[in-house]
């Protein structure tokens, strides 16, 4: 049986409030909505973690929108059951070939999963692609790759919360928050 | 003279002499990792399909009035799609002092080189989002230091007493008059560094991106 988790009591210190993410994300929407004026956008959005971020921008853009959601398998150590590379879990439901597309992402650190969903998509010959993310850690960046729309750029610290989980854990907080380090030192 | 600089990064090569003795095998395609938290990082490169090349290139960073190369840096992994060198660190940070001034050194004299420093804290946060924290705590410093007589699999069952310096293949020489007793030479480790492979484990687990 699981062992019951106090959300917030695992929380050391709330790093975006509620109010500063919902404020920012209308001021996205804004931006976003301006900029594809009388074009045709499609949303793609990468499972699971950007759910919170896609549902409030989607609504924040004024422009007819279309969406889509992908999944990807993360790294995720030794074994001898996969073939050890990333895989598309869920690929796109709709062709993107001549869509303006915006990749949206909750937080962009390494840039690996990025960058293999990008070459992925390009690969599918839209007529533009673009990134999104509610957070970016830039002092953890791999591999470098323009964003064209960021919410917050933040510390390198392990953030959780508005999508962002730790053990499948936290994603429905409303804010992003900094686990206290006993949480995931036990849980190691 | 020509400056010796203008010849740029000079290819990995073993030592003329003495011969090295025979190499342990080796899994296909896999080099001989110095450190377990670099087969690490290759395994998380090639899940995501980054191409890598292990120490393929040997930056000069110091030389004497003749010009010969005294002191030289080998950084640990280059990215050849993105143009990007990777060196590992996953010392504790009050020990990395020297790998700091030789990155500093190897900025100055190559700016066009791109280089990213990967510290112990990089090294566990990045084991923290694939939820492989206790293997980074693991891995870490000198207990990640891969041996002969303890290969990488051995490893991940548990860490060995941290010692003082991971070395690195730019060393210089050992000058006897200093080192410390019973200190090993870098040239012990370097052979070591190239008769220890880290095989890279055959694949990686998948887990839905966060």
């Amino acid at each position: 049986m699981r062992t019951p988790v106090d959300l917030h009591a695992d929380v050391a210190e709330v790093l975006v409030s509620e109010d500063a993410i919902q404020a920012r994300v209308r001021e996205l929407g804004a931006r976003i909505s301006d900029d594809y004026r009388g074009k045709n956008l499609t949303l793609v959005s990468v499972l699971k973690g950007s759910l919170p971020f896609m549902a409030d921008l989607m609504r924040a853009i004024d422009v007819p929108v279309r969406i889509d959601l992908m999944e990807v398998s993360s790294y995720g150590g030794t074994t001898t059951e996969s073939s050890g590379l990333v895989r598309i879990l869920k690929d796109l439901s709709a062709s993107i070939a001549g869509e303006h597309v915006l990749l949206v992402e909750d937080i962009i650190d390494t840039g690996l999963t990025l960058n293999y969903l990008i070459r992925y998509l390009r690969g599918k010959n839209p007529a533009s692609l673009r990134i999104c993310t509610l957070l970016d850690k830039p002092a953890r960046r791999l591999v470098e790759i323009p964003v064209d729309y960021t919410g917050f750029s933040i510390e390198d610290r392990f953030v959780v919360g508005y999508g962002l989980d730790y053990g499948e854990l936290y994603r429905n907080l409303r804010f992003v928050g900094v686990l206290r380090p006993e949480v995931y030192s036990a849980g190691s | 003279m020509s400056d010796p600089r203008s010849a740029g990064p000079v290819r990995s090569a073993p030592p003329a002499a003495p011969a090295p003795p025979p190499a342990d095998p080796v899994v296909e395609g896999s080099p001989a990792f110095a450190h377990a938290s670099e087969a690490e990082l290759s395994r998380i490169l090639d899940f995501y399909e980054v191409r890598w090349e292990y120490e393929p290139h040997v930056f000069p960073i110091l030389w004497n009035t003749d010009g010969d190369v005294l002191e030289s840096f080998a950084p640990d992994f280059y990215l050849p799609d993105l143009d990007l060198y990777v060196e590992m660190t996953t010392l504790r940070q009050k020990l990395v002092r020297k790998k700091n001034r030789k990155l500093r050194r190897l900025r100055e004299l190559y700016p066009d080189v791109r280089i990213k420093l990967f510290y112990a804290r990089d090294f566990q946060a990045l084991m923290l989002k694939y939820g492989r924290l206790a293997l980074a705590e693991e891995l870490s410093g000198s207990s990640g230091q891969v041996t002969p007589d303890r290969p990488y699999e051995e490893l991940l069952a548990g860490p060995l007493e941290p010692s003082a310096d991971d070395g690195d293949p730019g060393d210089p020489p050992p000058d006897p008059a200093t080192a410390a007793p019973g200190a090993p030479a870098p040239a012990t480790r370097r052979r070591r560094r190239r008769r220890s492979p880290v095989a890279r484990p055959p694949v990686a687990a998948e887990v839905t991106e966060r």
